[in-house]
């Protein structure tokens, strides 16, 4: 179903629920592996996951149809991403490192992680750039996003975009080839 | 593969470790839609669908509001120093004026309490009633029929 049509019948109470379920069935993968990346334990990324269809449901209806409507889900979802990582700081008082060590931690010890040493080396690189610019890596190199739409969800210029991925990949192959 | 020295992450195959677990897209949107039906939804204040078509049109209003009240304050300013410059002349080079270029009206005349002196009249003719008299019987203008 497009786009157009799922907020078409969206609109109608009558066909609400119907709309929604195949928004949900159309989109879930998308953002559940965006934000999956991003705080890669799985029951983070299921609740996060959850709470941004929450938030579309809420707000859908006052969705301008101007953006496109994943630009729009991602971006939802991007931000409660990034609350979730500053939260995690703040209730722990935990530095940008440590919730990397945290995060690495799961990498090594998670059940539902299955890769070789080169991919786990790749992702445990990841956690060490900031969350933006991991943010900005993930879209680029695993949801191959034009940075045209990158620049739509994340509110940045597309130079602004490709210098980030640009330093991303650099600080990245420094990293697999010193460890 | 192996990690080298000359590692470029082109060479590296993309691949999504992270699993999740079994038919867990195929309950999610059930789950969802069960905590849907709690949540609510916001629907779009009655304002709303009329908002971008009161936009486009009250922009052309403003900018003509904004217009007439940048115009009319010009104007205001010129009426005030019009004043302020005429409340520099002297009657005299008023009334010289007036007498030289105006067409004068009798109510301009009446707004000009000055005149209202009978010697004005001599003044302004620069002639004496004598001499005016001897000039209206030289031509008989009484006789005259106009």
């Amino acid at each position: 179903m497009e786009d157009k049509e799922i907020l078409e019948k969206f609109a109608n109470p009558d066909s609400r629920n119907l709309a929604f379920n195949q928004l949900v069935r159309k989109y879930q993968q998308k953002i559940y592996w965006h934000i999956r990346k991003m705080v890669i334990d799985h029951d983070d990324a299921d609740d996060l996951t959850q709470e941004v269809f929450i938030k579309v449901w809420k707000n859908l209806e006052n969705f301008r149809q101007d953006a496109q409507l994943y630009t729009w889900l991602y971006r939802i979802a991007t931000n409660e991403c990034l609350t979730f990582l500053s939260s995690k700081r703040k209730k722990f008082f935990l530095p940008i490192n440590d919730v990397a060590a945290e995060l690495t931690e799961k990498i090594d010890s998670s059940p539902d992680i299955d890769g070789d040493e080169i991919q786990l080396k790749l992702q445990k690189a990841l956690l060490k750039l900031p969350d933006k610019q991991r943010l900005v890596f993930n879209m680029k190199y695993y949801d191959e996003l034009k940075y045209e739409e990158m620049s739509e969800i994340l509110g940045t210029s597309v130079g602004a975009l490709k210098a980030s991925y640009h330093h991303a990949v650099k600080k990245i192959e420094e990293f697999i080839k010193q460890d | 593969m192996t990690m080298k020295n000359d590692f470029k992450l082109s060479d590296l195959p993309k691949r999504n470790i992270y699993e999740v677990p079994e038919k867990y897209f195929d309950r999610l949107p059930a789950q969802i839609m069960e905590r849907t039906a709690g949540a609510g939804y916001s629907p779009a204040p009655w304002y709303a669908a009329a908002w971008k078509p009161l936009k486009l049109a009250m922009a052309p209003l403003v900018l003509l509001l904004v217009a007439g009240i940048v115009y009319f304050s010009q104007l205001r300013q010129e009426k005030e120093k019009s004043a302020v410059i005429l409340a520099t002349v002297a009657d005299e080079a008023i009334m010289d004026y007036l007498s030289t270029y105006a067409v004068l009206e009798s109510s301009d005349f009446a707004e000009m309490p000055s005149l209202s002196d009978p010697d004005m009249t001599a003044e302004f003719l620069n002639v004496s009633p004598k001499a005016a008299e001897e000039e209206l019987e030289y031509y008989q203008l009484d006789m005259t029929d106009y």
